[in-house]
């Protein structure tokens, strides 16, 4: 403590003037720099600090949270959370600040503390524009808890940003599944989360150097695209896995609009015109181009989104399901009958009843849906033309098509494809997701880029885990957990305490809560994976 | 040197300090033993009543609250007398490190918050009071009441280590400047011709908004200090 200095009491004193006044404890030190990667309040503020017991006590607190920690281990670790915000650049590379969580191990067990390697983690798909993982008193922040236990109460540093668009970013827009802008951003809030460790309250635990990428959903397309940005820069990868993404998003595009609508696809819609809008200015003249007038009014800035997703829904701003008109689309094309024929069926409501899928599917049409016919037609066409090479039959490697697509949303797809650039890890590589997942379809995404490499020098490198498949190799207690946790749904909904479900609602529920149920089991996998490096 | 020129020496020198003297507040009308100035240096007993509103701001779990320790200081007086039963009484005590303690919660996730020193602060908090003394000029024992004003600031505001814990950083404090009334009952005793003892109670409203701002949040509260003082000093008048 610093002492008054005399003469300065004396005056102070006598003359009551504020003029000695001078001696306050400092804050942080905010940066004036804003180019990317700038750490912008050094030290960042500390959210909480929690011991490995009161961790447990707070997880344990509600059911979801007693669950995981069953599955992913009791803390060994303290966490101590840093809420920090950086610098970095928005889909068309305009400068915005960002924020995220800091997540640092601590306490006295060696592999709290000390050098410890740092797991870089993407987010999944939120349509809360106030989302941030750092508040971990928030109990909505369920990705946060997810990867609090996971890694950081197990000894790894976790580094999560809320993405730019949400929080205190003043983007007025989310560069959703841009490859470019969400890799550079991944690799700003390391730099940042680098600046800050050494000078937060928990300094004992530093950077050990070694560098795990992970992330689930949106997170999991984001995770390979940062693993593939910091190859291509030179820096370190130890290793990776990329959880539940939408890789091969041109593949993805296709399957969805000849049908196979995923459940979720009228929120990713306008999160993906809005972002390629953003980054291409082509995707659109009027977003009437591409949405029904019930919805096209403001839906460029509908999300993210402080107003709860189900308002949005029960407000009419967004139908909950129907992604395209049950009404489906005559295609004519002049002197080719054959492939007008071809292309009218594919476009038709999906009605093969010996595809499970098939009802899934069909909640993407009605009456009042999202996107127009004759968008759908003109994607549909350039499909035709240009086919994908994994979509609808995989021809082998599953190749991007030869030459970028012309309609926009399509080649905006192509672009920001994961097999874009023809790249392959050189770090290894876990792709883990669940193969009967609705809402990021495993097989053309994580089993596109599986074949994608598989003739690749890096195959030996990657590695795929389907938590649904039967339970084999170094992973089988994972699947078999996943399977038991399944059955134990399923067999909760159908019961009183459960609400006492149909055996076919009761699979309804599951199926929609499939794609998040699957997150915890990957994340085990990821870190299961992680610990051999 | 019989009374009377002792009399008249005391007002001589007394009305040409009055006339350098920066508190010339009316001429002086001295009567019997008492003299126009008086210093008085004393012990200056602080009793905090603190209250404060939770505080408030980002990432504030409810029922963060606050309170001040008490503390002991010098004190110390200049008294210019009016007239016999009327004076002035400028008094400030040494700027005494006062320390703030968390109230609420025993801790704030791991962070122990509850009864532990969070901040530190100085304040100067000069006091002008127009006291009346009751009975006659020359007993030994007179009561006096004093109404007045308090000007408080704050000075030297440090966030502890274990403040800065809780805060979540490095935390830089402001408090607003207070004024507000103040009130004094006491007793003065005569010991010597030119020296008095004093006991005295003395209460002050004041009031002040903290800010506190860690790595750019802002949290806030206000704080209600509803001191009570006791004072014992001793005074030389001449």
């Amino acid at each position: 403590m610093r002492k008054l200095p005399w003469h300065c009491g004396v005056i102070a004193a006598t003359l009551a003037l504020a003029a000695c006044g001078g001696s306050n404890s400092p804050t942080s030190v905010q940066s004036a720099s804003t180019s990317r990667g700038t750490l912008i309040e050094n030290p960042p503020l500390r959210l909480a600090s929690l011991d490995a017991a009161t961790l447990q006590a707070d997880l344990s607190a509600n059911a979801t949270g007693a669950q995981l920690l069953q599955l992913v281990g009791t803390p060994t670790c303290g966490v101590d959370v840093y809420y920090f915000k950086f610098w970095t650049v928005g889909g068309a590379g305009e400068a915005t600040e960002s924020s995220g969580a800091l997540m640092v191990p601590t306490g006295a067990v060696s592999a709290c503390s000390g050098p410890r390697p740092i797991v870089l983690y993407a987010h999944g798909t939120d349509t809360n524009k106030a989302t941030n993982l750092a508040n971990i008193a928030d109990p909505g922040n369920t990705e946060g808890a997810l990867i609090a236990a996971t890694f950081a109460a197990q000894g790894y540093i976790v580094v999560a940003p809320n993405y730019a668009g949400y929080d205190i970013s003043t983007l007025g827009y989310h560069p959703y599944l841009n490859a470019t802008q969400q890799s550079d951003e991944m690799i700003d809030a390391l730099a940042a989360a680098r600046t800050a460790l050494p000078n937060t309250l928990s300094s004992a635990t530093s950077d050990d150097g070694k560098l795990f990428v992970t992330g689930y959903s949106q997170g999991g397309y984001v995770a390979m695209a940062t693993e593939r940005a910091l190859l291509a820069a030179g820096a370190t990868v130890t290793a990776a896995a990329p959880m539940s993404g939408p890789y091969a998003l041109e593949a993805f595009g296709d399957a969805i609009f000849f049908g196979h609508v995923d459940l979720g696809a009228t929120v990713f819609a306008p999160l993906l015109t809005t972002s390629y809008q953003h980054e291409y200015g082509d995707i659109y003249t009027a977003t009437t181009d591409v949405y029904s007038p019930t919805y096209a009014n403001g839906i460029d800035t509908l999300l993210p989104s402080t107003t709860p997703i189900s308002t949005i829904f029960a407000d009419n701003l967004l139908p909950e399901t129907a992604l395209f008109d049950s009404t489906t689309p005559t295609v004519t094309i002049p002197n080719d009958p054959a492939l007008s024929q071809e292309l009218t069926a594919a476009l038709a409501v999906p009605s093969d009843p010996t595809n499970p899928d098939t009802p899934l599917f069909d909640l993407g049409f009605g009456t009042s849906y999202l996107i127009t016919n004759a968008y759908r037609v003109s994607y549909a066409l350039d499909a035709a033309a240009d086919p994908d090479g994994a979509v609808p039959t995989p021809s082998p490697g599953v190749p991007l098509a030869a030459s970028p697509p012309q309609q926009t949303l399509r080649k905006a797809f192509y672009l920001n494809d994961m097999r874009y650039g023809g790249w392959a890890p050189t770090a290894p590589t876990l792709m883990c997701g669940g193969g009967q997942d609705p809402t990021v379809f495993f097989s053309v995404n994580t089993g596109t880029m599986q074949a994608f490499w598989s003739a690749t020098p890096a195959a030996p490198l990657i590695s795929v885990l389907d938590v649904n498949a039967t339970p084999s190799g170094p992973f089988a207690p994972i699947q078999q957990a996943f399977q038991q946790s399944q059955a134990a749904e399923l067999a909760y909904y159908e019961s009183a305490a459960g609400g006492g479900y149909t055996p076919a609602q009761a699979q309804q529920l599951l199926v929609e809560g499939y794609h998040s149920a699957v997150a915890p089991f990957c994340s085990l996998a990821a870190r299961s994976f992680f610990s051999q490096f | 040197m019989n009374r009377n020129s002792l009399r008249s020496l005391k007002t001589a020198a007394a009305a040409s300090f009055a006339l350098a003297a920066p508190l010339a507040l009316a001429s002086p009308a001295v009567a019997g033993s008492t003299a126009s100035n008086e210093l008085r240096l004393g012990a200056y007993l602080v009793f905090y009543d603190s209250s404060a509103d939770d505080l408030s701001g980002p990432f504030v779990p409810p029922g963060v609250n606050l309170k001040v320790q008490n503390v002991q200081t010098l004190y110390a007086a200049y008294i210019r007398r009016l007239s016999p039963h009327v004076l002035v009484e400028l008094a400030f005590g040494w700027p005494p490190l006062t320390k703030t303690q968390g109230k609420g919660p025993a801790a704030l996730g791991s962070v122990p918050y509850n009864g532990v020193v969070i901040s530190t602060a100085r304040w100067v908090s000069p006091t002008l009071l127009l006291n009346y003394e009751f009975g006659d000029p020359n007993a030994r024992l007179r009561p006096y009441v004093g109404l007045g004003v308090n000007y408080t600031t704050f000075i030297d505001r440090q966030s502890t280590a274990a403040g800065n814990a809780a805060s979540g950083g490095p935390t830089q404090l402001s408090l607003s400047a207070s004024v507000g009334p103040a009130a004094t009952v006491g007793l003065s005793y005569r010991i010597a011709p030119h020296w008095h003892a004093y006991a005295s109670y003395a209460y002050a409203q004041i009031e002040s908004d903290l800010t506190a701002n860690t790595a750019g949040e802002i949290r806030k509260t206000h704080v209600n200090f509803r001191p009570s003082s006791i004072i014992l000093s001793v005074g030389y008048s001449f």
